[in-house]
């Protein structure tokens, strides 16, 4: 950008405002260099008269003597009481003298006696606000007293707090003022508004005093001298854009008071007066020390103002922290209840991504478009602290959720699982009050930018585009120390996790030696009243009616199937014990022998077996696949009502991947209700005259071999025409 | 006090020997309740539902009160007690839990949808006897059934 409104240097404009006289003078003879041109008005001398002169020409020896002390460092920059006398009598003056680089200059403003100080006792007017701004609590409070006692000092109408932000924007964050006048508090200010040049003069004076904004500068006279540099000069002129700006706004009479922290201009004192007015350097003096004085404490204010806001967050966090590690579910106790979350990094919405799962907290995109965020945020950012308060800028699709992200803070909490929190910041313009169109500061002349000053001041919500408040390094630290307490309660459960684990596998195993040895133990009483049955129906036949037969037959019938139920459950628990004997195996010659095996224990089962082509050669346990075709072909030939029955057996398509099988009949098929429970241990379907009756183990047996192999297992069915049992071996 | 002999008592029950045990019982308690039996969970439906097998209610009465298996064949005994008490024509038949299982988790559920009785079947035969007696007595004697709906 081109700032062209400035002809001259804002430090060196080469004229003074015109209620004081300004002197160039060389050093150590304290010869005239440069004089402004109103010594005639209140001297009576033409510049001419004085330059090239000692500074003694103009004033005793004894007064000269004085300057020289001041310029030294022996005096302080305490206005020295000069008489003069001029052809109109003597003319009282308060007089500054300070050297620059290259020269010393002495400033002189009238008075009217030199014992003015009488009327205003500086001591008197800073005596009390000490102990006031030390009993103040909190910093809006502390500033509200600053900028009342700067009115009561100064009588100006207006009185306000101006504070900058990080991109050198203001904001009026105290205001005292004329009762009749519109409050600016609350409003903001572009940074345009008081360009970097004026900005560290500010930093430099602590004070600014213009008495009557519209006055003609006047010009210093000089021999053949370059401007000089006015920076510390409480005289120098005003700039042409500031006064009107000033203008615009109905200002006459402006003070400025810099409020510092740590070297940085912090902020100003504002004062407007809507008529001329003229302090006197006494208390311009007071201002400048109040303004001091309020930089220390100000420091001070800050400090405690962060130190309670950290106290509090830290709290929060904690609290937060407490119920994530004794919740069972762990984004609920991140986003019950909403606002801790929020208030942890002072957002207006979050989200909480686990994998997949993505929970929305306050005014956030919706769901579609976080997810896409994330999608984004998976491979563009690599840090695992992320925050913008631009993100259109770096995302642009992200222009279309601007109103409630346009500031994002991105915590990674775990890359690989995508673990995210995320938290949003609305666009600025949605919360900040324009003091007038900032935009309007910017002309364009001939293509170049050039500084104009406001003609409106109405309140105005337009120009930081697209942008958020700037997220603070606290409510960053904030956001990490919480990755770092999730990472912490994640770790522990793990850790408890492993030794449940640890736990289970013991109490398997266990459990599998259990099922084992009680089986065995089992069947031996069994066998005994199988066995004891048969003698009693073979040998005392004669002594039983046929009722009593019938229950001994009972008797042997359920000892029989408790039998089968013993084997299933012995045969289940050896398969959790077994390894696997993987090898390549010819499915062909594998389904062959167990057909053989099947219908040779059924010679009279009519059936035809279709195997429409070419199995595959598969890595498997043959030994339990085979167990898997023969349970699944023998329930084809057991649930079946039809007059031709028929099985057939091969292989779906295989699309790279593992081969999926299949076993197909056309029986009696199963219920859809039924699909997911005919593969739970001893569950049956139908009674047990039904079908041949049976344990309701071999399908439990069958997944339990396909998921060893890591395959999947499961079943299509139309009832009354048939069922499909596909399987997958890995 | 005596039975009202025309209310139909409804035995969900797949096991034989145990449905025998019990009709030996209940010929000896004279019970005149006539008893249908249905095998499966399926069929517990059906039968109440006049669906499949059952479509005329010649063959499948409205029960007055049902003696429920919990580990039936096809639909589980438990889902068939959630099914019949969220259903408005059914929730008010009382249905009295018959099993084997004395498990705590399997009680505190049969009540939470809505069992009206949770009895176990004990091992021990002259146990059986007053457990088969107590319901005999209470549900199908003492008790007033709601009134059947025509």
């Amino acid at each position: 950008m081109n700032l062209t409104n400035h002809e001259k240097p804002i430090h060196a404009p080469g004229s003074i405002q015109s209620h004081g006289m300004l002197l160039v003078l060389e050093e150590p003879e304290l010869k005239v260099l440069q004089v402004s041109s109103n010594i005639k008005t209140y001297l009576g001398l033409q510049p001419q008269d004085l330059l090239g002169q000692p500074l003694s020409h103009l004033i005793d020896p004894q007064q000269a003597i004085a300057i020289g002390q001041q310029l030294t460092g022996e005096n302080t920059r305490n206005p020295l009481k000069l008489s003069i006398s001029t052809d109109r009598g003597k003319r009282y003056f308060d007089a500054i003298a300070y050297r620059t680089a290259d020269e010393a200059i002495v400033e002189l403003e009238p008075i009217d006696s030199p014992n003015e100080t009488s009327f205003f006792s500086f001591h008197a007017a800073i005596a009390g606000i000490l102990s006031q701004i030390q009993s103040t609590s909190s910093l809006p409070e502390f500033l509200q007293l600053i900028a009342e006692e700067v009115r009561k000092l100064t009588g100006f109408d207006r009185v306000m707090v101006y504070q900058f932000d990080p991109s050198g924007a203001g904001c009026v964050v105290a205001e005292t003022k004329r009762a009749d006048l519109s409050p600016y508090l609350g409003l903001h200010y572009p940074a345009t508004d008081i360009p970097q040049p004026a900005r560290e003069l500010y930093a430099r004076c602590w004070l600014r005093f213009i008495p009557n904004i519209s006055a003609p500068s006047v010009d210093l006279i000089t021999l053949n001298q370059q401007p000089v540099d006015l920076s510390l000069s409480i005289l120098r002129s005003v700039d042409a854009c500031c006064v009107e700006y000033h203008r615009n706004m109905g200002v006459a009479a402006l003070l400025a008071i810099a409020l510092m922290q740590e070297q940085q201009l912090w902020g100003l004192i504002a004062c407007h007066h809507y008529t001329p007015k003229y302090l006197t350097s006494e208390v311009r003096i007071a201002c400048k020390f109040l303004g001091q004085l309020a930089s220390l404490e100000l420091a001070n204010k800050i400090r405690q103002q962060e130190l309670r806001d950290r106290v509090q967050l830290k709290s929060l966090q904690s609290e937060l922290i407490e119920s994530i590690s004794q919740a069972s579910n762990f984004v609920e106790a991140l986003i019950q209840p909403a606002p801790r979350l929020l208030s942890l990094t002072n957002a207006t919405g979050a989200a909480v991504c686990l994998g997949n799962e993505i929970s929305l907290v306050g005014a956030t995109p919706n769901l579609e478009e976080v997810r896409s965020l994330i999608d984004w945020a998976d491979t563009q950012v690599s840090d695992n602290l992320f925050a913008t308060d631009f993100l259109p800028q770096i995302y642009p699709p992200s222009v279309e959720f601007k109103a409630t992200a346009s500031g994002l803070l991105l915590l990674q909490i775990s890359k690989i699982r995508r673990y995210y929190i995320l938290w949003f910041r609305p666009e600025v313009i949605q919360t900040v009050t324009w003091a007038g169109d900032p935009n309007s500061s910017f002309q364009l002349e001939n293509g170049s930018v050039s500084l104009s000053p406001r003609h409106s001041f109405e309140r105005w919500q337009e120009t930081v585009k697209l942008k958020s408040l700037p997220w603070q390094s606290y409510e960053l630290d904030s956001a990490n120390d919480l990755k770092t307490a999730i990472v912490g309660v994640v770790l522990r459960k793990a850790e408890e996790l492993a030794q449940i684990n640890q736990e289970l596998k013991r109490s398997n195993r266990e459990l599998a030696a259990f099922a084992y040895a009680a089986s065995h133990d089992l069947k031996e009483p069994l066998r005994g009243i199988y066995n004891y049955s048969t003698i009693l129906l073979e040998d005392y036949a004669q002594l039983l009616d046929l009722d009593g037969a019938d229950c001994l037959q009972t008797i042997k019938s359920l000892s029989q199937r408790m039998e089968a139920l013993i084997d299933a459950l012995l045969r289940l628990s050896l398969l959790g014990k077994a390894q696997l004997n993987l090898q390549a195996t010819d499915l062909n010659e594998l389904l062959q022998q167990a057909i053989a095996v099947l219908f040779a224990s059924r010679p009279d089962a009519q059936m035809s077996i279709r195997i429409p082509r070419c199995l595959p050669t598969i890595e498997c346990d043959p030994v339990l696949v085979s167990e898997v075709f023969s349970n699944l072909i023998s329930n084809a030939l057991k649930y079946n009502d039809k007059a031709d029955p028929w099985v057939e057996i091969g292989d779906r398509e295989r699309s790279g991947g593992s081969p999926i099988l299949y076993v197909r009949d056309n029986g009696i098929g199963i219920q859809a209700h039924h699909h997911e429970t005919i593969f739970k241990l001893f569950k049956r379907l139908h009674s047990q005259e039904k079908y041949g009756g049976g344990t309701g183990a071999g399908l439990a047996i069958v997944k339990k071999i396909v998921e060893l192999h890591g395959g999947r297992i499961w079943v299509e069915s139309v009832p009354g025409e048939g069922a499909t049992f596909y399987f997958s071996l890995k | 006090m005596t039975t009202r002999p025309n209310e139909p008592l409804l035995v969900a029950e797949d096991s034989n020997e145990d449905f025998k045990m019990l009709q030996r019982l209940m010929q000896r308690m004279t019970v005149q309740n006539p008893i249908y039996r249905c095998t499966t969970g399926d069929e517990v439906l059906d039968f109440l539902y006049q669906v499949g097998d059952y479509q005329s209610p010649a063959i499948a009465p409205r029960p007055s009160v049902i003696l429920l298996d919990l580990n039936l064949p096809g639909i589980d005994g438990r889902d068939v007690l959630e099914r019949l008490k969220q259903d408005i024509s059914f929730k008010e038949i009382p249905i009295v839990v018959f099993t084997t299982s004395a498990n705590p988790k399997d009680i505190e559920l049969c009540y939470q949808r809505g069992a009206n009785g949770y009895l176990v079947k004990p091992m021990d035969s002259s146990e059986l006897e007053k457990t088969v007696q107590a319901f005999v007595e209470y549900w199908l004697e003492a008790n007033t059934p709601p009134s059947v709906i025509s």
